[in-house]
């Protein structure tokens, strides 16, 4: 079976001003389906750098780079973009939802990209809300719900084309503490019930230590130490 | 992605900033308006000019004359010159040239599609009126004349009643030249025309008559001097306008039937006499009506087949479709000036949406939206645009063109010329600016989202 990221000496460089900004130098990770994995480390570390990557988002400047057996080192635009449609999910930090749509039109559109009929998206769209705990408050827009809601409103979305993994990005960086905590139970929870592989990323190694499988630090975009919890 | 999807999105986007979509709408109907304004100008000009060029009768008659002289030499036809003279094709000279006469005018009017054939008579006369005594020559006019061309409008008196009475029209520069008072004064009122009658030797009235020619004119012709009364019954003014007076506008005009019996001795050049030496009836040239414009070039090209040298106008009517497609043309880019500023609103507008939502393209883009679709929503909402555009500027263009004719026919009437249609919207028209403010939304919507397609999303997600 493939793994779900199998990465090698994977590096990513590139040019701020004059100087070459080596924001991944060399990194070999691997991460099992169904895993949950931490990515640790201070900011500049690299730690977004190669969630993107992973994500299909950027390029990496050399190294081998595989999401469930998939190249993306020598994919097309438009491949890229397929594999961010298909096969990932991203949560960010700043929830990124468009203001302007509901909660459930947000998560909508993921499905609209993947050319789902109206009926169906919306339907998938209640569902997953309901997953995340949001299902009475789809017809919101973003500005009137809280920040862990707009979490799990960008979560659902993250979901909603059935990735075999799932991206977050600092997700509790906005959070209270208490929501954050709420937050990563959802996704411990999305882990174990549905088998999604996670890959997290944060600086708060204690509230990663609440949910991940395993975590990975960075440093200096190397890794710097690798930990089973 | 479905193309419901995108354009539903589209629509979205533009109802988040309606004024700025308003407005950049209404930049393209402006320009939408004055282009569907200047081309409906155009268009309304050619349909008047047009529509007089098919009334005045000159585009469903042909022109014949001999194949070639009898010098075979390049020789102008001895009747009427036309302002329009092609060198007509020569076929190549059957051995027995045909001969212009009434043998043939009935041949042409056998010809399908032929409505008739009549020979172009001019008699020289002199014109006496009191104390006014003047050479002209007169004109003979088919019946079938009525109605048309410069007989359309007859300032005073009216067209000929019958084609045996002695009548005859005179314009209206030749009714000042013979009295000082109100033209129109002259119907009713009886001129001498004095005339050369021509006779072949033999024939009954040749001896009754001495020759003015002392011993008689060459190869025996005999020419005798008459004059007879016409009556005035009416004054034809040269109406303006190209082909207005072609063909059959003289100083005198009399029934066709009267100038044949007067003979149409034509002594103006030696050629003609030589050729009436020869020929005991031929004419210089012949008009041939058929029923309608389009088949003026088949009957043409029988005529010549005849071994007759044959032209009509009907070029000319190609060519001045020609000069109104330029004239449309030109009205189109004046009219375009507004639009391709509007089509820098538009360029404009779509460049700062994008830029508002880059953030929002990146979310998109993360999310699984691939280059082509964000191309596509921007290219749709940028048509949309153009679109509503288009609609609005009919509507606007409509307007104001009625406006415009409505005040043009105020003038008119009181300058006191008839109304006329000075505008004038076909529904191609219509349909051509709608088609094209969508297009000129597409174009100038291309290079804003094309940058939107091209965004790199990292970048896009950490905007502002």
């Amino acid at each position: 079976m493939d793994l779900a990221v199998d990465v090698r000496d994977l590096t990513r460089h590139y040019t701020m001003g004059q100087t070459l900004v080596r924001a991944l130098d060399g990194v070999s990770l691997s991460v099992a389906p169904g895993e949950f994995v931490g990515l640790l480390g201070t900011s500049g570390s690299g730690k977004s750098t190669l969630l993107n990557l992973i994500a299909g988002l950027d390029r990496p400047t050399s190294g081998t780079l595989k999401v469930f057996g998939h190249d993306l080192a020598g994919m097309t635009r438009e491949q890229l973009s397929l594999h961010r449609r298909s096969n990932v999910g991203m949560i960010f930090q700043a929830f990124n939802l468009i203001s302007t749509m509901t909660a459930l039109e947000n998560v909508a559109l993921a499905m609209m990209f993947a050319g789902v009929a109206r009926p169906a998206r919306e339907r998938g769209a209640r569902e997953l809300l309901g997953q995340v705990g949001l299902g009475e408050r789809f017809s919101h827009r973003p500005r009137e719900l809280s920040g862990g809601e707009q979490q799990r409103v960008s979560i659902a979305r993250a979901m909603a084309n059935q990735p075999q993994i799932l991206l977050a990005d600092e997700p509790t960086g906005n959070l209270d503490s208490r929501t954050a905590r709420e937050i990563l139970d959802l996704l411990r929870a999305l882990n174990e019930t549905g088998k999604r592989t996670i890959i997290l990323v944060t600086h708060d190694a204690q509230l990663a230590a609440r949910c991940v499988h395993r975590s990975v630090t960075l440093v200096d975009g190397q890794v710097a130490a690798e930990a089973s919890v | 992605m479905r193309a419901s999807d995108i354009i539903a999105l589209a629509v979205r986007n533009l109802r988040e900033s309606v004024l700025r979509t308003v407005l950049t709408a209404l930049g393209v109907s402006i320009g939408i308006a004055s282009l569907v304004g200047m081309v409906s100008f155009g268009v309304a000009l050619q349909d008047q000019v047009m529509g007089s060029f098919l009334r005045s009768g000159l585009f469903d008659s042909i022109t014949v004359t001999a194949a070639q002289s009898f010098t075979g030499r390049n020789r102008r036809p001895a009747g009427p010159r036309l302002p329009v003279m092609p060198a007509p094709a020569r076929p190549a000279a059957p051995a027995e040239r045909p001969k212009l006469d009434d043998d043939a005018l009935k041949t042409f009017a056998a010809i399908d599609r032929v409505k008739e054939a009549y020979p172009d008579i001019r008699v020289p006369i002199e014109v006496k009126f009191g104390a006014v005594s003047e050479m002209t020559a007169a004109r003979g006019v088919p019946m079938s004349a009525r109605n048309e061309g410069v007989f359309q409008e007859i300032a005073a008196g009216q067209f000929f009643a019958n084609q045996t009475d002695d009548a005859c029209l005179i314009s209206l520069e030749f009714a000042r030249r013979l009295s000082d008072g109100e033209p129109g004064d002259l119907v009713g009122k009886t001129i001498s025309l004095g005339y050369m009658l021509t006779s072949q030797p033999g024939s009954p009235d040749a001896a009754s008559v001495p020759s003015l020619v002392p011993g008689g004119a060459p190869g025996g012709l005999q020419i005798q001097r008459a004059e007879r009364p016409f009556k005035i019954v009416g004054i034809i003014s040269r109406q303006a306008g190209l082909g207005a007076g072609l063909g059959m506008f003289s100083a005198v005009m009399i029934p066709l039937a009267k100038a044949r019996e007067m003979g149409g001795a034509d002594l103006s050049n030696p050629q003609a006499l030589l050729r009436q030496l020869a020929d005991k009836r031929s004419y210089a040239t012949v008009t041939v009506k058929v029923q309608g414009p389009q088949d003026t070039e088949a009957v043409e090209q029988k005529i010549k087949d005849l071994g007759f040298s044959a032209f009509s106008v009907a070029d000319m009517l190609q060519n001045q479709k020609t000069a109104f497609l330029l004239l449309d043309l030109l009205l189109g880019l004046v009219g375009s000036i507004a639009l391709s500023v509007a089509s820098l609103g538009i360029v404009n507008t779509m460049v700062m949406s994008i830029l508002e939502r880059t953030r929002e393209i990146g979310v998109m883009k993360a999310i699984g939206a691939g280059d082509g679709d964000v191309r596509r929503i921007f290219l749709i909402e940028a048509g949309i645009i153009g679109l509503a555009g288009g609609l609005f500027g009919n509507v606007l263009g409509w307007g104001v063109g009625r406006a415009i004719n409505f005040g043009a026919n105020i003038y008119l009437q009181r300058q006191g010329a008839p109304a006329a249609n000075l505008f004038m919207i076909p529904w191609w028209l219509i349909g051509g600016a709608v088609a094209f403010a969508v297009l000129v939304g597409v174009v100038a919507g291309g290079f804003p989202a094309a940058r939107a397609a091209r965004l790199d999303p990292i970048q896009a997600l950490r905007h502002d």
